[in-house]
């Protein structure tokens, strides 16, 4: 018995452990127990995974693998699940359900943690599901607000589709090759020469489909705009980037791990899914009044860049992807934090018009929120603008130039709607007295800066979190 | 000798095609979970058949894993469902549309 699943262990007891303290009579315990307990399991988890950073360890006779990419995975989840919890201490939707909230909402990481370290088709399938049913609940938590419960039915919903499309797509890989094993189906896609065949391709496509709906790429986006709007702020947040994440690592492991001896075959409907998302996402993003909608969109355009590294199927496309995945993670987990503040300081506060003058009164915010807006239009020196430079020079390399033209042209597109935003948040306040509804509470304060300093540290530290990046690409695609 | 892989495909694509059809069609929150059941269990019928194509158990035990997860997945359907019907919304998915823009 080795340690290696350990991160994931204590994030299942941090899971079951966050609920006692909820049943705590009203009071300080009740209310500040389960944050607490979370936080606390979710560093060590991410302490214990910094410490498994190595060679690939198997855990429950293969079914779970620790690799590097493992590990860097764990962290992105943890970080966006951390920022999460420090968004949720004044939610409404947590106000008198604080445990069930924060143990689904660590219980969607252990789903995630599966998904990047399965070692077969079974813990792919069952790490989505994880987290898809956790995060079910979590965007209707708020039962009195019918938004809310919309948007979790809209999602339980296209969830379970994309689910099954996946599972019938898992089906056939393992009906073309006769192994659930990701490793062995590796090894039988090569020695027996599956390219084109006609089960397989029909299996990847189902995948290509059910993943896309899980990682909000086009044409599988629909739903993405009313879930993210009608989500509680965090678990938007959530979504926005720890889901696709996991998304994103699940195309990961089952294309540019195991059927990379095939690239051929999948190489072409993967770029060409991510282009779809980029038009979409940028298009769309364009006309939004709502800032929580903006981004809704402007993620489904992200999820096209992300998908970019995989299309490449190349060492360079995973590492830039890595890297792309960690700026996106803080940058946009900075854009959300501000409509959580702005929903609970004023009515109607996903507007971009509610932002107007914020700047000026709350720099601290302000300050964050272009940055991070700054960093996701991708204006150099900052992260995004590295990201997506090596992303559009990996896909030139694998001759996937059309795409990297697309992905320009829809940067550049997106400058238009990421400024809009910061044009009104440094504007003049049209009604000073602007009234105050809720106080938003230190947990967005912390929340903020640590998003803001995520930027700024992936943009400056670019060369040596490229070397981890390079370090985990390997693991996934070198044998 | 057993029953042959084409006989089990053709009955799993059958039932995921029903699933599917089911949820493109019809406007009912209960119906649209019904179908979905009927695609996970049409990929289940798929497995069991390569499971014995192949002489191996994998596909078994992920068929098993698949009926945990979709009834998960009704349990929090239902749980929802009968959220929507306290808060007097109707159950008819053309019906929901306070978010759009």
């Amino acid at each position: 018995m080795n340690i290696a699943a350990l991160p994931m262990m204590i994030l299942i007891a941090t899971a079951v452990v966050a609920l006692v303290p909820s049943l705590a009579p009203p009071g300080r315990v009740r209310h500040l127990g389960p944050p607490l307990v979370s936080i606390v399991g979710l560093v060590a988890a991410a302490g214990m995974s910094v410490l498994l950073w190595g060679d690939r360890q198997y855990t429950f006779y293969g079914a779970f693998r620790t690799d590097r990419l493992t590990v860097l995975m764990t962290l992105i989840f943890i970080a966006s699940a951390l920022v999460t919890v420090l968004m949720s201490l004044r939610e409404p939707a947590t106000v008198d359900r604080r445990g069930e909230y924060y143990s689904l909402l660590v219980a969607a990481v252990v789903g995630m943690v599966l998904v990047a370290g399965t070692g077969d088709l079974i813990g792919v399938f069952l790490g989505i599901e994880i987290l898809s049913v956790a995060l079910y609940v979590l965007c209707a938590m708020e039962v009195w607000r019918a938004r809310s419960l919309e948007a979790g039915l809209k999602y339980l919903i296209v969830g379970a589709v994309g689910s099954a499309l996946l599972l019938y797509g898992l089906t056939f890989v393992f009906g073309a090759t006769g192994s659930v094993s990701l490793e062995e189906i590796s090894d039988i896609v090569r020695v027996r020469g599956l390219g084109g065949e006609p089960l397989l391709m029909g299996g990847m496509a189902l995948v290509i489909a059910g993943l896309g709906f899980k990682a909000s790429a086009a044409p599988f986006h629909m739903w993405v705009p009313d879930v993210y709007e009608g989500a509680p702020t965090p678990i938007t947040a959530f979504m926005a980037t720890a889901v696709k994440a996991a998304a994103i690592v699940a195309f990961l492991r089952v294309f540019s791990g195991a059927l990379i001896d095939v690239v051929d075959d999948w190489q072409m409907p993967l770029a060409v899914i991510a282009a779809l998302a980029i038009i979409a996402g940028n298009v769309g993003a364009l006309v939004q009044q709502s800032f929580k909608r903006m981004m809704a969109y402007s993620s489904i355009a992200q999820a096209g860049y992300l998908l970019i590294g995989v299309a490449t199927g190349t060492l360079l496309g995973v590492r830039s992807l890595l890297y792309y995945l960690i700026a996106y993670t803080a940058m946009t987990l900075g854009a959300f934090i501000l409509v959580a503040i702005r929903e609970r300081e004023v009515e109607d506060g996903q507007s971009i018009a509610s932002l107007a003058g914020y700047g000026r009164r709350s720099p601290l915010h302000g300050v964050v929120v272009t940055v991070c807006l700054f960093a996701l239009a991708g204006f150099p020196p900052l992260s995004g603008f590295i990201g997506k430079f090596m992303l559009f020079g990996a896909a030139v390399e694998a001759d996937l130039t059309w795409l990297a033209v697309v992905g320009a042209v829809g940067s550049a597109v997106s400058v238009a709607y990421y400024l809009r935003p910061i044009f009104v948040l440094w504007g003049e306040d049209p009604e000073p007295g602007n009234a105050r509804t809720f106080d938003p509470g230190d947990g967005l304060w912390v929340a903020s800066v640590l998003a803001g300093l995520g930027v700024v540290v992936t943009s400056i530290l670019a060369s040596p979190l490229l070397d981890y990046c390079r370090e985990a690409a390997q693991a996934l695609i070198a044998p | 000798m057993g029953i042959s892989l084409m006989y089990y495909l053709l009955v799993s694509g059958g039932l995921f095609a029903l699933g599917l059809a089911g949820v493109l069609i019809r406007r009912n929150m209960l119906l649209l979970l019904l179908a979905v059941e009927l695609m996970l269990n049409g990929a289940n019928v798929a497995l069991i058949g390569f499971s014995r194509h192949w002489d191996v158990t994998d596909g078994q035990i992920f068929a098993l894993v698949v009926m945990v997860v979709a009834a998960a997945e009704v349990v929090i359907g239902l749980g929802l469902i009968v959220a929507v019907y306290r808060q007097r919304i109707v159950l008819d998915v053309d019906e929901l549309d306070q978010l759009k823009g």
